[in-house]
């Protein structure tokens, strides 16, 4: 299909998760992963990775940090596709379970450089008042099949009816 | 150190320094300052002691003092503003005139208080001091000399002198600002300062320093001494320094205390007048000013303001600020920012069109605790519905309110009912006749017409007149033509005009006539209508000239018209005329060459074509002769005019007559006035399709008019789209029915209440009426001829008398929304957001309305916003000669192309991203295109080429005839069209494919988890685990294994010895009838005594091939081996597409083969036996399982015993001898031919098969059988959730159809019934195997996951492919026709999984059909792969299984009783005698034989040329003499359809190839492709041969059903001589 050496660009992606701030929640661990496009492919690195869990720290800041290293190198052919990261948080609700507390996405800065990215956080609401109330009884918040999704457009389109 | 310590130093420096008289100060004034050199000196101090004192005062002060000053200095620091001007040189010399103890005194006694204050002021701070000073010392003593420290100390002694210095320069400016002070007299400051700071001079102090060194001895030989204290003497000094602090500080508090009111200052309040305060204030605080500031203000100098927006550039509208708040602002700017920046070119200040930001930005955070909270606190908002009209929403801009429309209905009055009598219909056409007339006479055209033709036969006179000469001859001329032509058109309208008038007189008349002729003759009257006709006579004389002389004129006229025709035709004729004559002399020359060349070639004349057509000779044209226009003239004018002297009638309709009693009527009619009495109306009134108000109700007059006068008023904030009327009736206690729509147009901004006309708006209803009574009714044909001729149709039809118009307000002013109150000279702002709104749908089309639209609303051409319209308009109004008669909305695209259409097709990258993201099969997975063109190979596009070539060119190569290609053409077709549409389907998400969200649990399930907290905990009770299933998203190849877990087999054929002693068999003829009857078996055990019982008689392993994969199993021994072992094969899905619609049309079969392993002694010499093993492994198929993928994919797992293909004819084996071994099992196992293995098949990781797109399809069914079926279905489902139940299916069109429409008698082929004319068993079973040839085609793959369509069984046939359904559906369709009881079956069965049997009733017991392998069963039969029976449909029925159970084995298939089965049809709903989908008869052509043959031989060669290709490595011999052998032999098997020949066979076989050891066998299947045959000899394995001098045999025979329906046979063999 292709010759010896095909020509690539690599874009290799260095940083951290540095910290978040929920000001309602405590004792979080993040998780990333990559969403890119099918002429990508990660050459070196990790794909996905997931941290500690971290307490909020006792200043007036209240921030939850965990300095999780990505380090990540992905070859491509095509610009279209750019890897964008997706962060979800998780941590306990009152009854010790482990529930979402967000997801959010973001693209791989596309100039070199050091950037630094807020990314908002955002989780599924529950489609009733009485379906919230059991999911907060039961531990098991809506959650997306797929953390995934949040960088994907696939079945945004605002339907008719 | 405190304060006090540093107070105490003071002194005592100052006593050091003032000897003796400061001793004795000290000691009169200051005891508690004496206290302290008192206490290390004895009181008899002497001046030597003194000195030695001093010196050691400063000896062990210094170490303390240094440490003091530098805080000082920090403090002084701190102090600042207090910093040290330079001393005068006066104070020091007054110094030492100064006799000084008399002021001594009050000195000291000032300087007390200022340190006191001083003091006081120092207090807050002494901690620095404190905290640093102790900790250093200890440092320089115990760590001695550091050189950091040294460095720190080294500054801290240069800053200790600079601060001396410092010091003195403090006291000294202190003085300064003091003047009032006299001369001479210190201040009380000064005195102070004297007092109480080191006024040593540099010098001075390093002059004492020195001294102490020498005195010191070796300890300060250091340099900095000072800092450096002794070690030894460290101890010592602090312990005073303390015991001094705390004795000094009781002192001072003591002092403290009695001194306080000494600081009080008694002053006047501060007072600043108002007026110095203003002034303050306006040097502090500037207000801009309000005035308009001069634009050069602000502007760089000399230079003029600049208005892009004259020249030309699109600016945007600057956001609305108040002119006030403007000036505030540039007033201000121009005072903070002098550089002008920012004001624009115009020296406006720049402004952005939008303030808006086009990107949301987030606030930042705020720290406190509370405010973050507050601001990332999550709330929920409702999804607000996205307001697609907003160009008609009031904007937030616009001053709310509510406007009113005001919409007055008067009335009603139809034109037609249903109701009208014939008398209604002709007085209806009469008032309308009349109406007209009126509306004519009104206008009055003709006589307009009249006189304007009088007036331009004036204007002509006098334009003839010569008396008239100032204008040119030739514009006189010029205009009078103008004229005439004018009086010409005018003419001909006002005749026109005047035979209107006339022929509406004349049928207004005839209508009335007919009206009085009918009222006659029904002898009642329904309508008051009357009509009179007044003549008003006229004077006849005049009327005569005036008619006689407008004949004259317009003859005289037209005689003129007609001379000047004429004159011009004249001419015409003449150059016409010379024309022909010339074409005709040359005619004439040709033609005489002609005629030369003619006797020449005489015979070429006829056909030499003529090239010119004939000239037809101009006729002259004729004059015109006056009699004849005169005569039509007057002919017109009797036509149309009155003539002179006849009286001008003039109609008057009125409502005078009388209309007949109801009891002088007839009985039709009065049941026709009772109707129309029971006819009621009203309207609704409908504003933007939505309704806001409706009439009452009225009762339908006799007149057929309705009075409402009902006005309503609408209060409205959107702007009106739409305002229609619905008219609906009602007749007595029905429901009402709407009768039509009117649709009201929005009035003008200037029509407002009170001013608006009452407008007529017509409607007309397309409903049916007959009535049983006088009524005409509405839409049926009625005549008023007794005949029924001239018939006539007319639908209800009507007026509605409305008025609309916008609401004066209390203040009156006219509520109408402001927009269009701008409107005028304004640009408005709804315009200006859509020109649709204002010119309508229809002006944008219409260029020229669109342009004068877009001048009009004054649009800036300039905005990018309008750019499309402009575009559009410059194309329609720059005269170009092609206007696009369409609307481009991305007119900019363009611009937007970064490579031409040519380039983009041409470039492979581009070619190849484009098929990508088009989802074109081979590319939707496409990995990594490339960068370059050049790292594109021609190979990539290869196969989609090839494709796109073979869909239109089927290759005739694989197919048998242009049919079977046609067909799989159409069914390729119908897949690509269903999967596109589920490939659009499957981008709709549901929530639950997006989101884990929990159900709410309902009561039961949370009693049930309530109740399992309340169980016991048995953590070692073991428990199953679902398996995890996995999504297909991000599987790649490898990841899904395909676990085949072979368990055992029964009955596996075992080896015959050798065959030396061939006896032939006693044929066992079997008939039907034994199989399902549990008879013992008829065999006779005749092979006992062949076989030693403890010999292996065959050792089989299986062997699973699955996408070219191969695995198998150990080998066990006999014929009941078991295995259980569990083989792992990899999984690979085509193109690498996991997603499950790819995964559905996997069509990868996995073959399960079963193998005899023969171990071959080939030892050739005996003696070596004892040394060495020469064997052979040689391996024979014995028959083999196939399970399609997709069966695996949907079942998730495959668990069973499955029957075992194995080939009719299997040489050199046999299954008889397992009867003496098992003879316990004889009566079972006996019922079912055959062997059989145990499987158990999963896919690891659970994959989840897609969910079939649950799409609601149209349907022509009645709504309420189809309400029904839901109900029954759904019922069903309820009560056993597991067992199918199926009532409608989707045809091959995608229609919803009832189910037992497709079960109707159809009848097989003739030549199949012919064959056992008398044997209708037999029948069945040739029917059954003919439907089992037909190819097995799975929807589910052919249809991906949609769902299952069902063809009707002649689609079937044509088709040749289907699944169970189709297979079943025909199967019994053939039973039913056979006059057998028949049913269709759906359930579960292994492998299929949820299928269709077919059950048929034969005397006395049920039995059920396989339709796909032609396979039966007795009800009975433990083998029999249907396991779950879910409903039975018969052709008119359907019956749900409510039994117990559900296994064919348990339950009672007795239909009637209504216990057992749950029917559809009942009582309660009695079958409607559905008709069947299924065509009446089908019809079958003979199959071609030839074509056959044909084919045939295509498969042997493909077939022997694969078989070499297989054997890369070996030669490939082919036995010709044996497959001819086969191939004569396979037509037998064909006809006894595998049955009982294989003894026959193998003793022909035996005798032909009587040295050969031979292995083979045959494969029977359906036809479809030659793939799967290749698939099925491939598996069997016959070509893994690898004896050295092996040699083949392979013969194909297809036998052809009718319908192209063909049975493949290949015999494939292995033979080796056998030495």
């Amino acid at each position: 299909m292709m010759t010896a050496s095909p020509s690539v660009f690599l874009l290799m992606v260095n940083g951290q998760v540095e910290s978040a701030q929920f000001p309602e929640y405590d004792d979080l661990f993040c998780k990333y992963c990559f969403v890119y496009g099918q002429d990508w492919v990660p050459t070196a690195g990790l794909e996905e990775g997931i941290s500690q869990i971290t307490s909020k720290s006792q200043d007036v800041r209240q921030a939850l940090v965990w300095n999780l290293p990505i380090d990540v190198t992905f070859k491509s052919t095509n610009p279209y596709g750019w890897p964008q990261i997706v962060l979800s948080v998780y941590g306990p609700d009152v009854f010790g379970n482990d529930v979402v507390r967000g997801y959010g996405a973001v693209h791989v800065p596309f100039s070199p450089g050091r950037h630094k990215r807020t990314i908002p956080m955002f989780v599924p609401e529950s489609t009733s008042i009485l379906q919230k109330f059991t999911s907060w009884f039961m531990g098991r918040r809506p959650e997306y099949t797929d953390p995934k999704v949040v960088a994907q457009g696939e079945g945004r389109e605002a339907q008719p009816g | 150190m405190n304060p006090r310590e540093e107070k105490v130093k003071i002194i005592t420096e100052e006593f050091i320094e003032n000897d003796e008289d400061a001793d004795m100060e000290r000691q009169k004034k200051n005891p508690k300052v004496r206290r302290q050199p008192r206490k290390k000196q004895p009181p008899t101090a002497v001046r030597k002691e003194m000195v030695s004192e001093k010196s050691h005062l400063g000896n062990q002060q210094e170490p303390v003092q240094e440490e003091p000053k530098t805080c000082l200095l920090s403090m002084t620091a701190r102090r600042g503003p207090q910093s040290l001007p330079p001393i005068p040189s006066t104070s020091r010399t007054g110094f030492a005139e100064f006799s000084m103890r008399g002021r001594m005194r009050e000195k000291l006694q000032a300087a007390r208080s200022k340190a006191e204050s001083a003091l006081l002021q120092e207090i807050p701070t002494p901690w620095p001091r404190r905290l640093r000073s102790p900790s250093k010392k200890e440092l320089e003593t115990e760590f001695g000399t550091e050189p950091g420290k040294e460095v720190e100390s080294t500054q801290q002694e240069i800053d200790s002198q600079s601060h001396s210095r410092v010091k003195f320069h403090d006291s000294a400016r202190k003085i300064k600002p003091k003047p009032q002070v006299p001369p001479g007299f210190p201040s009380a400051e000064e005195a102070y300062n004297f007092f109480t700071f080191n006024f040593d001079p540099e010098p001075e102090e390093s002059e004492k320093k020195p001294k102490a060194r020498h005195r010191e001895g070796t300890n300060l030989e250091q340099e900095e001494g000072e800092e450096e204290p002794p070690a030894h003497g460290g101890g010592k000094e602090t312990d005073e320094e303390e015991l001094l602090n705390g004795d000094d500080a009781e002192d001072f508090l003591l002092g403290l205390d009695h001194m306080a009111d000494d600081f009080v200052a008694v002053r006047p309040a501060d007072y600043e007048s108002i007026h110095d305060r203003l002034q303050m204030e306006r040097e502090m605080l500037f207000i801009p000013s309000r005035q308009t500031v001069p634009t050069y203000k602000k502007l760089p100098e000399n230079v003029q303001p600049r208005f892009l927006e004259d020249e030309g550039l699109y600016t945007g509208v600057r956001p609305e600020v108040s002119r006030t708040n403007q000036n505030i602002m540039e007033n201000r700017l121009l005072v903070q920012d002098p550089e002008r920046r920012w004001f624009g070119d115009d020296g406006r200040i720049l402004a952005l069109p939008n303030p808006i930001k086009p990107f949301p930005s987030r606030l930042p955070v705020e720290t406190q605790e509370l405010s973050i909270k507050a601001e990332l606190e999550t709330m929920y908002k409702k999804a607000v519905k996205y307001v697609h009209s907003s160009q008609h929403v009031i904007r937030s801009g616009d001053p709310p309110g509510n406007f009113q429309l005001d919409i007055d209905i008067s009335g009603l009055l139809f034109t037609h009912h249903p109701c009208f009598s014939r008398e209604h219909v002709l007085a209806a056409k009469l008032a309308q006749l009349y109406d007209q007339y009126l509306a004519r006479h009104q206008r009055n055209k003709a006589k307009f017409l009249t006189e304007k033709l009088q007036a331009l036969r004036n204007a002509v006179q006098t334009g003839l007149d010569p008396e008239k000469p100032h204008q040119s001859l030739d514009t006189i001329q010029k205009t009078i033509n103008d004229y005439k032509s004018e009086i010409r058109q005018t003419r001909k309208l006002r005749d026109a005009e005047q035979e209107k008038d006339r022929t509406l007189l004349k049928t207004i008349i005839k209508v009335w006539k007919e009206m009085k002729s009918l009222r006659e003759f029904q002898r009642f009257t329904n309508t008051p209508l009357k009509l009179v006709l007044r003549k008003e006579k006229g004077d006849q004389k005049a009327d005569e000239e005036a008619y006689e002389a407008e004949i004259q004129v317009e003859i005289s006229e037209l005689l003129e018209e007609h001379t000047e025709e004429y004159t011009q035709k004249m001419e015409e004729y003449r150059t016409s005329l010379q024309q022909w004559k010339a074409w005709r002399k040359a005619q004439r020359a040709k033609k005489k060459k002609r005629k030369q060349a003619a006797e020449e070639h005489s015979y070429d004349e006829t056909e030499e074509p003529h090239p010119e057509e004939d000239l037809v000779k101009p006729i002259p044209p004729e004059p015109t002769d006056r009699a004849v226009i005169e005569q039509e003239v007057r002919e017109r004018a009797t036509q149309s005019r009155r003539r002179p002297g006849e009286p001008m009638l003039v109609p008057e309709l009125s409502l005078a007559g009388s209309i007949t009693p109801n009891n002088q009527c007839p009985r039709a009619e009065v049941l026709r006035r009772e109707d129309v009495k029971k006819r009621s109306l009203y309207l609704k009134v409908l504003f933007n399709n939505k309704e806001v108000s409706r009439t009452v109700t009225r009762p339908l007059g006799a007149d057929f008019r309705v009075h409402f006068g009902q006005i309503f008023n609408l209060q409205i904030v959107n702007w009106p789209e739409s305002l229609a009327l619905q008219v609906y009736e009602t007749i007595g206690h029905s429901g009402p029915t709407l009768l039509a729509e009117v649709f009201l147009p929005v009035p003008e901004t200037t029509v407002v209440a009170g001013r608006a006309p009452i407008e007529e708006v017509e409607f007309s209803s397309n409903q049916h009426v007959t009535l049983d009574h006088e009524g005409v009714g509405s839409g049926v044909p009625f005549s008023f001829e007794a005949d029924g001729s001239n018939q006539l149709i007319l639908m209800t039809s009507g007026k509605v008398s409305h008025s609309v118009a916008w609401a004066i307000g209390e203040n009156g002013i006219p509520l109408i929304p402001p927009l269009s109150q701008q409107n005028i000279g304004f640009r408005s702002a709804l315009k200006r957001a859509d020109a649709i709104s204002s010119i309508g749908t229809s002006g944008l089309t219409d260029m020229k309305k669109l342009a004068k639209w877009a001048a009009e609303s004054k649009l800036d051409p300039n905005d990018p916003n309008n750019a499309p319209l402009m575009q559009l308009i410059s194309v329609a109004t720059s005269g170009e000669s092609y206007v696009p008669d369409f609307f481009r909305l991305e007119q900019l695209q363009q611009e937007f192309n970064f490579v031409s259409d040519q380039e983009l097709s041409r470039s492979k990258r581009f070619r190849l991203l484009l098929l990508r993201s088009q989802e074109v099969p081979e590319f939707r997975n496409y990995k990594q295109i490339p960068v370059y063109d050049r790292e594109i190979m021609e190979k990539v596009f290869q196969d989609y080429e090839k494709r796109l070539r073979d869909r239109n060119v089927i290759e005739t190569k694989e197919h048998i005839d242009t049919h079977r290609a046609m067909v799989a053409k159409y069914l390729q077709q119908v897949r690509e069209s269903v999967i596109n549409r589920f490939l659009i389907a499957k981008q709709h998400f549901l929530l639950a494919d997006m989101i884990v969200e929990e159900e709410v649990p309902n009561i039961s399930i949370l009693g049930l988890s309530l109740f399992k907290l309340a169980e016991q905990k048995r953590p070692l009770r073991p428990r199953r685990k679902g398996r995890k299933k996995v999504t297909a998203q991000n599987l790649s190849d490898g990841d899904i294994k395909l676990l085949v877990n072979i368990v055992r087999a029964y009955d596996i054929p075992v080896r015959k010895p050798a065959v030396s002693k061939f006896q032939q068999p006693s044929r066992s003829s079997r008939m039907f009838s034994e199989k399902h009857a549990a008879s013992p078996s008829t065999h006779s055990p005749n092979h006992n005594a062949d076989y030693p019982l403890g010999q292996v008689s065959v050792r089989p392993f299986v062997e699973v091939s699955f996408q070219r994969t191969v695995c198998h199993t150990t080998t066990a021994e006999g014929p009941n081996p078991s295995w259980n072992e569990e083989l792992e094969l990899p999984f690979r899905a085509p193109n690498g597409d996991y997603s499950t619609a790819s995964l559905q049309s996997v069509k990868d079969v996995v073959f399960i083969n079963i193998f005899d392993e023969v171990l071959h002694d080939v030892l050739e010499d005996d003696r070596e036996r004892g040394s060495g093993i020469h064997t052979r492994i040689e391996r024979h198929w014995l028959g083999c399982v196939k399970i399609p993928f997709s069966t695996i994919y949907f079942q998730a797992r495959i668990d069973g015993t499955f029957k075992i293909d194995i080939p009719p004819v299997l040489l050199g084996y046999s299954k008889e001898q397992n009867m003496i071994l098992e003879r316990g099992f004889d009566s079972v196992r006996n019922l079912s031919e055959g062997s059989y293995i145990t499987l158990f098949i999963t896919i690891e990781p659970q994959l989840v098969p897609g969910e079939s797109v649950q799409e609601k399809f149209e349907s022509q069914e009645d709504e309420k059988l189809l309400q029904a079926s839901e109900k029954f279905q759904a019922e069903c489902a309820f009560k056993f959730p597991n067992r199918q139940c199926l009532t409608t299916v989707i045809d091959i069109n995608g229609k919803t159809v009832f189910i037992t429409r497709y079960l109707k008698p159809l009848n097989p082929p003739e030549e199949l019934l012919n064959v056992y004319p008398n044997n209708l068993q037999a029948t069945a079973e040739l029917v059954a195997r003919y439907v089992s040839l037909i190819p097995f085609l799975p929807d589910t793959v052919s249809f991906a996951g949609i769902c299952d369509l069902w063809s009707t069984s002649d689609q079937f046939l044509d088709l040749l492919a289907g699944d169970e359904e189709e297979h079943a559906v025909l199967l019994c369709n053939y039973f039913l026709s056979l006059g057998k009881k028949a049913w269709l079956v759906m359930g579960n069965a292994i492998p299929e999984g949820p299928t269709a049997y077919v059950l048929t009733w034969e005397q006395g017991h049920y039995l059920i059909w396989n339709p796909c392998s032609g396979h039966f069963y007795g009800q009975f039969d433990t083998f029999c792969p249907l396991k779950n029976v879910g409903c039975l449909i018969g052709p008119d029925n359907i019956w749900f299984n409510i039994q117990r159970y559900d296994s064919p084995l348990r339950i009672n298939f007795d239909v009637t009783k209504p216990k057992l089965w749950k029917s559809f049809f009942s009582r309660s709903l009695p079958y409607p005698g559905l008709s069947s989908v299924q065509p009446e008869e089908l019809i079958y052509q003979r199959s071609d034989k030839a074509a056959a043959a044909e084919l045939q031989d295509r498969i042997e060669k493909i077939l022997k040329e694969k078989i070499m290709d297989w054997r890369p490595r070996h030669l490939t011999r082919w036995n010709r003499y044996c497959t001819s052998t086969l191939r004569h032999f396979l037509p037998l098997l064909e006809k006894s359809q595998g049955e009982d020949v294989e003894d026959d066979h193998r003793a022909e076989l035996l005798k032909q190839l009587g040295d050969y050891r031979f292995s083979g066998f045959p494969l029977h299947m359906p036809y479809s492709e030659v793939k799967p045959l290749i698939d099925a000899v491939y598996s069997t394995g016959v070509h893994n041969i690898d004896v050295p001098n092996v040699e083949f045999a392979l013969a194909v025979y297809i036998h052809p059903y009718p319908k192209n329906v063909l049975s493949v046979w290949i015999y494939v063999a292995s033979l080796i001589r056998n030495r």
